[in-house]
Parts: structure tokens; C-alpha cells; sequence
């Protein structure tokens, strides 16, 4: 891969008006699929097939590649407002971002996720062009011994933050895992807590847990305090360009969990099967755990917004790599762009790699200025977005409440999923209310499915020993230092503050 | 959550607490229990989540326990509004789920705004309208996405 190459790539997008208008409409496409809850980055993608069919192939996969790189930018904006994440990964912003909207910053938080987002694709796209030589022995190192422990590490990361209560957070995980469990087994075809119902047999909708679990406890949430989701009058200062500025400062004044989260991104999405959706949940816990001050988080400590952020974008990049050079999909929106890909005649595979690069190199650029466009064209709204907090809730409650309902029944377009929304709502309200921390149902759930396979797949392959593999090992490892790094970071709390918990 | 608080008994966020705890209990030990029913394969994963969980539910239920005179009850004020939210929020799936979202969804946004929340007339129906014509106007007309008609209708339309 020469020089040469790269730049001529460069040029075929900024080059060429046709290409930079695609990506002009792309942008805020993307955008609105994203900060509509309910509707995300996969159906805008399968929405936006009969558009770009006929279309000239590379032109046709730059629109694509592009929508769905800024999809999380957009998701950010409605998890940050109103506490409802547009798609599942946006819902890790949630944690951080709704509560520095309550403070009175929303518009810092938007504008650190607008940056954030940027920056994130951008390391993405470079992260792929430097990973590009490496990259088949990279992939092929991970077995089923390591995506296993590389789940539980997952889940166990996220319990780590969850506050007081550790046993609450392992509980609330092992929960995550018990709802992935709601399925066929795919190893007997077994029906698991399904009721013969048959929507529970491709297991439980994630889209309609994670509204369940975040967006409805939010508004009754909102509904029981009333008055409007920022809680306490409008400051002028945070809500105006200056704070979203400010917000966009603070993605360089931290520099370093920037960078860090954005390769740990890329390279999470880089794994295929691993889903790029733990990627936001794993770089928040990274944000917590390298954080001097860890009890912030939660209640609206700004890296809390950029580590999820950057990871959102930059796992689009690294996710490009498998899906492009193996036709192995890095996350499930990379899934649906890869069918996209095969209409537009473009075929994934190891062939890519030796007669295609000039068509790789084009997406990775068309990736990153997407990205950075998506900033510039944002970037003056964003305040306006900020302002919406200040609604009333008791206006914004009805039409929250029925996208809700709506994002449940469009993400499999079966009614029963409202039943499920509705009891999920009712138990995170429960959650919510009496401190069960809620962000690891969602990452249990998400990784439950990988655990499962993986671990019958590595028991049948190597037996016990599976656990003795170099990677494994290091997995391990890594899960040792992280409970090492808790319990030091606990007990140096508790000696602190004593009277704190 | 905080509360606002206020003299009075524990009983409401006792109850509340332990009650949580101890629903997450019974989940654990009903799915871990049903999960011995399975093919051996397929219990292995419910198993290996469902018998820590039980484990740590019951040490959470004890800890909730312990945990009686820290929160202050709710006051009445905050206890209406959290009736008044879950019953909303029962309204819109019932609704929803037996009329649709382009007949309820609207309709729901009215009365929520009208008669929960005593906005003018004005404001509610603006809310309902708009409601409308994004569900049908977005999805419907726009994306070519058929909105499910709700129990009642298509058992009418049947």
C-alpha cells in the first residue's frame, strides 16, 4: 500500500462535486436516523437502498458508508436531552449526559459529543489505514477461549461501575445474561423461557430493552418531579454556543482518554462478533477506572460523554475491516451494509484486499470527512438542542413515550414487544428509583449470546484447557487487574471518606 | 432517586426497597429453577448466570434490609404523581396496543396533556396534530412504513 494510493483516494472524494454532494445529503441523513429513537443507522441503511440502487458503485456505498458513520453523532443529541438513546450503543452517553443536561449543560455535553464524534471517526479511519497490513493475523488470533473472556471482562467491567453497590451491578449483569438466555438454544433448538411465544425466539429485542430500561423509568422519572428534564432555570452561558465551545474544548483538554478511547473503539469493532455495541459501554468503564476522580461519574463528569462518543464512531472504522476483508460483519449495522454492498456489486472478501484497495482506501476517507462534516454542519444547531431540555416535560413526556412504543414495535414490527417494553419499563423504574445500577442489564444482554457460543464452542475445542491459551491468559490477566485496580480504588475511598457510604 | 423528605414512617421506602430486592430474588431462583428443565446444553448458560445471581440477589435482599431509616418516605405530593405516571404509562399501552399508533398515539398525546398535565386546549391539540402527522406523514406516507393498527381494529378489519 503505497502513498500514492491513499492520496488518490483523497482526491476521488473531495475531488469530485458529485461525491461531496452525497456526502452533503449523507451527513444529515444519517444524523436524523440517528436522533430519531427508534429508527438508527440499520433501517436508514435498508431505507436508503432503493436510493442509491443504480447509482454508480463506489458512489452508492460513499452515501451509505458515510449515513451510517455520523448515525451515533445524531443518536448522542436525543440520550443527552431527554436521557433516550437513538440507537442501543448511545445509550452508555446516557449515564453522564443526562445528568450534566440536569446540571444545566447540555450544551456542553452536545458540543463534547459532537467532538468527540469527530474525532473518534477520524482516529477510526486512521486506525484503519494504519491497521491495514496487520490486519488478517489480528483478526484471526482472537478464538472462541478469548471472545468469551473478552465478554465477561465486559460484563464485569461495567458491574465495576456500578457505584455503591458492586453485588448490585454483578446482579443486575448476571440479569443481562438471564434475558439473553430468552430464546431457541442454539445449540439444542430448545425453547428457553419463551412460553412458546414466537417473538421470543430470536431472544429478546435489544432496542426494546434498552428503551425499557432507560427511556420509560425517564419520563415517569420526569413526569413524578416535573418541571423540564434540566430541573432549575435556563443559564444563558450554558446553553449558548459558548458552552458547546466549551464542550468541544474538553475533548482535547482530555486528549489522552480521547485517544485511548478511540483506539479501544476501533479495535473492539475490529472483532467481528464481538458487536461494536460494547465498545460505548467498555470505554466508559475504561473512562471511570483511568479517572482520578471516579465518584463524578454519573452525575455528569464531561468524560463520561467523550469516552462513549469517540468509541461510538471509531468502532465504525475498525468494524470496516472485517466486514470489508472477510465479509464477517463487525457489528450488526456493518450486517446490513454488507448486503448493501453486494447489490451495489461491490463483494466483500479477502479479493478486496488485492484487486479492490482503491475502493477500501475511498470508504475510510469518505468515513472520516463524514465525521468532521458531520461537526460543521451541526455545530451551529447544537445550542438549539440544548434549549429543548428546558421544555416542559409535560410536553415532551406524551411524544417520548409514544416514539418509545413506536422504536419497540418497529425494531421487529411485532406488538408483542410493547408488552415486554411495558414490563421492562415497570422493573428500570424500580431500578431506577431504589439504585440498581442499569447499564449492565444491557451489556449482559448484549454479551450473553457471544458467552453462550463461544463457550461451547471453546469446551468443544480444547476442553478446560481452553482456559490456558495465551490469549485467554491474557484475558484473564486483564480482568484480575481490574478488580485489583477496584478494590485499591475502594479502599482508598472508604479510607477518604468514611462517612461516605 | 431522591426523595424529598420528610418526618413520617420508613414503610413506603422500605417496602419499595427490599420489595426490589426481593423480586430480583424470585426471578433469579423461578428462571434458575425452570432452567433444570432443560436439555443439558441448553441449561448450562441460565445456570451459570442463575445460581451467582441467586447467591448475590439474596445477599442484596439482606442488604436492602439493613438498609431500613436511610431513605425518607416520599411525600404524598410525589407519590400522586408517580400513580399518576404509571397509570399514563399503562393508558399508552393499552391504547396503543389495541388501537394503533395513528389513532391512539394522537388521542393519548391530547388527553395526557389535556387532562394530566391541564395544558390549554391550544397546546394539546397542536400536540396531538403534530403527533399525527408524523406518524403518518413521516412514517407512514413518507417512509412507507406500515404502523401496526392496534388488537381492536385489526380484529374489526378481520
Amino acid at each position: 500500500m503505497d502513498m500514492s494510493g491513499i492520496f488518490a483516494a483523497l482526491l476521488a472524494v473531495i475531488g469530485s462535486p458529485y461525491h461531496l454532494l452525497l456526502l452533503l445529503i449523507a451527513v444529515p441523513t444519517g444524523m436524523f436516523f440517528g436522533a430519531v429513537p427508534g429508527l438508527g443507522g440499520k433501517l436508514g441503511i435498508v431505507l436508503a437502498i432503493p436510493f442509491v440502487f443504480g447509482m454508480d458503485p463506489l458512489a452508492g456505498a460513499i452515501f451509505l458508508v458515510a449515513m451510517h458513520a455520523v448515525v451515533h453523532t445524531g443518536g448522542s443529541i436525543p440520550s443527552i436531552v431527554f436521557g433516550v438513546p437513538g440507537t442501543g450503543p448511545d445509550a452508555a452517553t446516557i449515564v453522564d449526559g443526562l445528568p450534566m443536561t440536569r446540571n444545566g449543560e447540555a450544551g456542553r455535553a452536545i458540543g463534547a459529543a459532537l467532538g468527540a464524534s469527530a474525532v473518534g471517526g477520524v482516529i477510526g479511519g486512521l486506525f484503519l489505514l494504519a491497521i491495514l497490513p496487520l490486519l488478517r493475523p489480528v483478526v484471526l488470533a482472537f478464538g472462541p477461549s478469548e471472545f468469551l473472556l473478552l465478554a465477561l471482562f465486559g460484563i464485569l467491567f461495567i458491574a465495576l461501575l456500578s457505584g455503591d453497590s458492586l453485588i448490585k451491578g454483578l446482579i443486575i449483569g448476571l440479569f443481562g445474561l438471564m434475558m439473553a438466555c430468552v430464546n431457541l438454544d442454539p445449540q439444542t433448538g430448545s425453547q428457553r423461557y419463551t412460553f412458546d411465544q414466537l417473538f421470543l425466539w430470536d431472544g429478546i429485542d435489544i432496542i426494546t430493552a434498552v428503551l425499557g430500561i432507560f427511556a420509560i423509568p425517564e419520563m415517569i422519572a420526569l413526569g413524578v418531579a416535573g418541571g423540564s428534564i434540566a430541573g432549575r432555570r435556563a443559564q444563558g452561558s450554558n446553553y449558548g454556543l459558548s458552552g458547546v465551545i466549551r464542550g468541544l474544548g474538553d475533548v482535547f483538554r482530555h486528549w489522552g482518554l480521547t485517544l485511548r478511547t478511540s483506539l479501544i473503539g476501533a479495535f473492539i469493532g475490529m472483532v467481528p462478533g464481538l458487536g461494536g455495541d460494547a465498545a460505548s459501554w467498555i470505554c466508559y468503564g475504561h473512562a471511570v477506572q483511568s479517572s482520578k476522580t471516579p465518584e463524578r461519574f454519573g452525575k455528569g463528569a464531561v468524560e463520561g460523554v467523550i469516552a462513549p462518543e469517540t468509541a461510538n464512531n471509531s468502532k465504525e472504522g475498525g468494524s470496516l475491516l472485517p466486514t470489508l476483508f472477510f465479509g464477517v460483519p463487525g457489528s450488526s449495522g456493518m450486517a446490513i451494509l454488507l448486503g448493501a454492498f453486494v447489490m451495489l456489486g461491490i463483494t466483500p472478501g479477502p479479493e478486496l484486499a488485492l484487486e479492490g484497495m482503491d475502493v477500501v482506501l475511498t470508504l475510510i476517507w469518505a468515513l472520516m470527512i463524514a465525521n468532521v462534516l458531520a461537526v460543521a454542519l451541526f455545530f451551529a444547531l447544537a445550542p438549539a438542542f440544548g434549549y429543548l431540555s428546558y421544555v416542559r416535560g409535560s410536553l415532551l413526556i406524551p411524544f417520548v413515550f409514544t416514539l418509545t412504543y413506536l422504536g419497540s414495535y418497529l425494531s421487529q414490527r411485532a406488538w408483542e414487544n410493547l408488552v415486554l417494553l411495558t414490563a421492562l419499563g415497570g422493573l428500570g423504574y424500580l431500578m431506577k428509583k431504589y439504585d440498581w445500577p442499569r447499564p449492565p442489564f444491557v451489556i449482559g444482554l448484549i454479551l450473553g449470546p457471544i458467552m453462550e457460543d463461544s463457550f461451547h464452542k471453546a469446551w468443544a475445542l480444547w476442553g478446560p484447557a481452553f482456559l490456558l491459551r495465551p490469549g485467554a491468559l491474557s484475558m484473564l490477566a486483564l480482568i484480575a487487574v481490574s478488580l485489583g485496580v477496584y478494590i485499591r480504588q475502594t479502599r482508598r475511598s472508604s479510607t477518604e471518606f468514611p462517612h461516605a457510604a | 432517586m431522591q426523595h424529598d423528605a420528610s418526618p413520617g414512617s420508613f414503610t413506603t421506602a422500605l417496602s419499595g426497597r427490599v420489595l426490589t430486592a426481593v423480586l430480583m430474588f424470585g426471578i433469579f431462583v423461578t428462571m434458575t429453577l425452570m432452567a433444570l428443565g432443560f436439555p443439558e446444553k441448553a441449561r448450562l448458560m441460565p445456570l451459570l448466570a442463575g445460581v451467582p445471581g441467586s447467591v448475590l440477589a439474596f445477599i442484596a435482599v439482606l442488604q436492602e434490609f439493613r438498609k431500613v431509616g436511610v431513605d425518607n418516605e416520599p411525600d404524598e405530593s410525589a407519590r400522586g404523581n408517580e400513580r399518576q405516571m404509571l397509570v399514563w404509562m399503562m393508558r399508552y399501552f393499552l391504547g396503543i396496543l389495541a388501537f394503533g399508533f395513528l389513532y391512539a398515539g394522537p388521542v393519548l398525546v391530547l388527553a395526557f396533556l389535556r387532562f394530566a398535565k391541564r395544558e390549554p386546549l391550544a397546546i394539546a391539540a397542536a400536540g396531538a396534530a403534530g403527533t399525527w402527522g408524523v406518524l403518518y406523514g413521516l412514517f407512514e406516507l413518507t417512509f412507507q412504513i406500515p404502523l401496526f393498527d392496534g388488537l381492536v381494529l385489526e380484529w374489526l378489519a378481520a
